[in-house]
């Protein structure tokens, strides 16, 4: 019969005993200089292995025994017709398994951050109280009153005008809550954007780089078409849950490095959402009467306005490098990628009118 | 009768418990997220017996249901906060005040969870706090050091430590604990000047590269820029403050602890730590999250391994103390809402 040596303790005291233990006949035998003890197999509860841990035997009376000789444990346990490892420590003793819970696991997250998530935030959005997205879009609004962007500096009559021509925009199926803001911003420069509650800002730089009313409409339309599909709120949740997830992830590193990487992932809109966001517009700007290629000839002018005249600018002032540098980071940080794409189908909708 | 020095050993291996880690991810996931209190046990099984001292492990005896039924009431709790929130906001605060209110207990409930269920050489821990010093020092302190801009975070971080410390047992042994507010004060005076010299260094360099043209820069890049620059600097300073703050606090804690009359000695360096954080969060990037386990075993045998008891006695003479069961819903409450008890 095979021994193994092992490490005694009786639960009472911290005193250590270097013991010898054996199986006969379904007991376990322990065997020391002070001590002999003897407890049925059935009575002893055997930890299952745990990597190269070692092995714990506990007995009824919270006696235990430490073993650090694997092997010969193992065998022991043969010899005594148990099993030497529970199916789990032999999932987790081999590479293969390993590997094949890796490649699964990392399926299912890509799934779930790629159509999982998307799919959850779109239901979850639809359910959020009108009550939330209103207290939110004022939240924001306050924010960025805070030094980012000023009040307009366009006429009253004007903004009303505009307004008049927002609220009268029509789709087909009814639209949802929506409000116009105006905004002046040197910072963020021409641009226009929607907030989860319905609430769509433009900016003074924006109307003043229309040629007209309905160019501005053009791209009001689209942030419309953000609206309607609840985009702002699904970006919103998306990126909630994502940066929840990063921190509790990487929680014990720090929380600080956490959120630099969810900054650069959550900045954009998908593709797919800004091309359902100029379908849509394409859409309504047909139904009341302005051409979508307005929507692309704002598109153009967008693009040359935020990279061209900076690039410009930079070469006059002898900073070619700088310009350039920030020039790219601008463009990595862009919130609407693909826009030669887009303004291509928008042209071709155009066309078809 | 003079006694060596022992230091704490960690024989837990990256890959071996990569393996472990995978598998029970899978299981976790293929089961909805349920086995996740099995591979919970599983997780700290595997570094409380790969942590060694004196040639015996330590080991962990918190049960899957125990720890499921505590995630149940957990999530039972925060999904009525957030139910509240969204239907009435005035409730949602009244409950967010009654978790406050209630946060004291269930960290009493988690330390004795903990510590209970914690054992080397067959004696368990355990842990004796009173629920009124709870108040005072997880809620009427943190209060305080709100109201009074944090001038007095030290204070009330010194007296959560000996709180802990004092109160925690070895079998019938206690610990206790017996660092002055003085020694907080200094880390967290030291920590503050690191950040502010980061900071100030960060701006003057960036001031003189753009001295020459600054009115070049257009204003959206500005923004841009100051968003990386600020980005730049907090993950400097999470480099290098974070932990300067982490080693020497626990130093200090561990350095004042004593386990009747054994003293310990904890001798983390800011420079070995830093190493650690930041090739740990290297990998973890570039690994796309693989890394995470084999980043554990590390963190846990350098902090393992820069512990060790000073022994006045035999360990050998410590005996059992009669203790009863306590329930798991305090400790995992208290992880769902994210709060960090170490011990």
């Amino acid at each position: 019969m095979k021994k193994v040596n092992a490490s005694y303790f009786d639960g009472h005291s911290a005193h250590q005993q270097a013991v010898a233990l054996q199986f006969a006949h379904g007991m376990l035998q322990v065997q020391g200089a002070e001590l002999i003890r003897e407890e049925a197999l059935v009575n002893v509860r055997i930890t299952a292995k745990l990597g190269s841990a070692p092995r714990l035997l506990y007995f009824p009376d919270g006696a235990h025994c430490e073993v650090n000789n694997h092997t010969d444990f193992e065998a022991m346990l043969q010899e005594a017709g148990l099993r030497p490892q529970s199916i789990l420590s032999r999932l987790e003793d081999s590479w293969r398994h390993a590997l094949g819970a890796t490649v699964l696991s990392i399926a299912v997250f890509t799934g779930l951050f790629y159509w999982g998530l998307p799919w959850m935030a779109e239901r979850a959005a639809a359910r959020v109280p009108a009550s939330v997205t209103l207290t939110i879009d004022s939240h924001f609004l306050d924010t960025i009153d805070n030094g980012l962007m000023q009040t307009s500096k366009l006429s009253k009559a004007r903004q009303k005008l505009l307004r008049k021509r927002f609220d009268g925009l029509r789709d087909a199926n009814g639209l949802q809550r929506h409000h116009l803001e105006f905004r002046s911003s040197k910072a963020i420069g021409a641009n226009a954007f929607a907030l989860p509650g319905g609430t769509v800002v433009v900016t003074d730089q924006l109307v003043k780089l229309a040629k007209n009313d309905e160019e501005v409409m053009a791209v009001l339309a689209h942030e419309l078409g953000h609206v309607s599909e609840r985009h702002p709120m699904r970006q919103l949740l998306q990126s909630s849950v994502v940066g929840l997830a990063m921190t509790w992830y990487l929680g014990d590193i720090s929380s600080l490095l956490a959120a630099a990487p969810t900054l650069l992932l959550e900045t954009s809109y998908s593709r797919d959402f800004e091309r359902r966001a100029d379908r849509y517009a394409a859409n309504m700007l047909r139904m009341n009467g302005i051409s979508p290629a307005l929507l692309a000839d704002m598109l153009e002018k967008l693009e040359s306005s935020h990279f061209g005249h900076d690039a410009r600018r930079g070469a006059k002032q002898g900073a070619k490098e700088n310009q350039e540098l920030f020039s790219r980071i601008g463009n990595y940080l862009s919130t609407h990628p693909d826009t030669a794409e887009r303004i291509r189908n928008l042209r071709s909708e155009g066309a078809g009118k | 009768m003079n006694y060596q020095e022992q230091r704490f050993s960690f024989t837990g291996k990256g890959s071996e418990y990569f393996r472990i880690w995978i598998v029970n991810l899978f299981l976790t996931i293929l089961s909805l997220g349920i086995y996740s209190a099995w591979a919970k046990v599983r997780r700290m099984q595997y570094f409380y017996r790969n942590t060694r001292l004196n040639e015996s492990s330590f080991d962990y005896h918190g049960t899957a249901i125990a720890i499921l039924k505590g995630r149940l009431i957990g999530i039972g709790l925060f999904a009525a906060y957030y139910a509240a929130l969204q239907i009435v906001p005035i409730l949602g605060l009244a409950i967010g005040l009654g978790i406050a209110v209630i946060m004291p207990f269930l960290l009493v409930a988690s330390f004795k969870f903990r510590l209970y269920n914690s054992s080397y050489r067959g004696l368990r821990f355990g842990f004796t706090g009173t629920i009124k010093d709870a108040y005072m020092v997880f809620l009427v302190l943190p209060i305080s050091t709100f109201f009074t801009l944090y001038l007095l975070a030290p204070f009330t971080h010194q007296r959560i430590k000996a709180y802990q410390h004092n109160n925690s047992r070895f079998g019938q042994s206690a610990f206790s604990f017996n660092a002055e507010v003085g020694g907080f004060y200094k880390v967290y005076f030291i920590a503050l000047i690191q950040f502010l010299l980061i900071m100030g260094l960060f701006s003057a360099g960036v001031f003189y590269l753009l001295k020459d043209n600054m009115g070049a820069v257009p204003k959206e890049q500005m923004i841009v820029m100051i968003v990386i620059a600020v980005y730049a600097v907090l993950i400097i300073a999470g480099l290098l403050v974070v932990p300067y703050f982490i080693s020497s606090i626990q130093n200090l804690v561990w350095n004042h602890t004593s386990l009747g009359a054994n003293r310990f000695s904890s001798s983390l360096s800011t420079g070995g730590l830093a190493w650690i954080i930041f090739s740990n969060f290297i990998f973890i990037v570039l690994t796309l999250g693989l890394f995470k386990p084999f980043a554990d075993i590390r963190m846990a045998r350098y902090r393992m391994e820069h512990m060790a008891m000073l022994p006045a006695g035999n360990i050998d003479e410590y005996i059992a103390s009669e203790q009863q069961k306590i329930g798991a819903a305090g400790t995992e409450t208290a992880e769902v809402f994210d709060i960090d008890i170490g011990f």
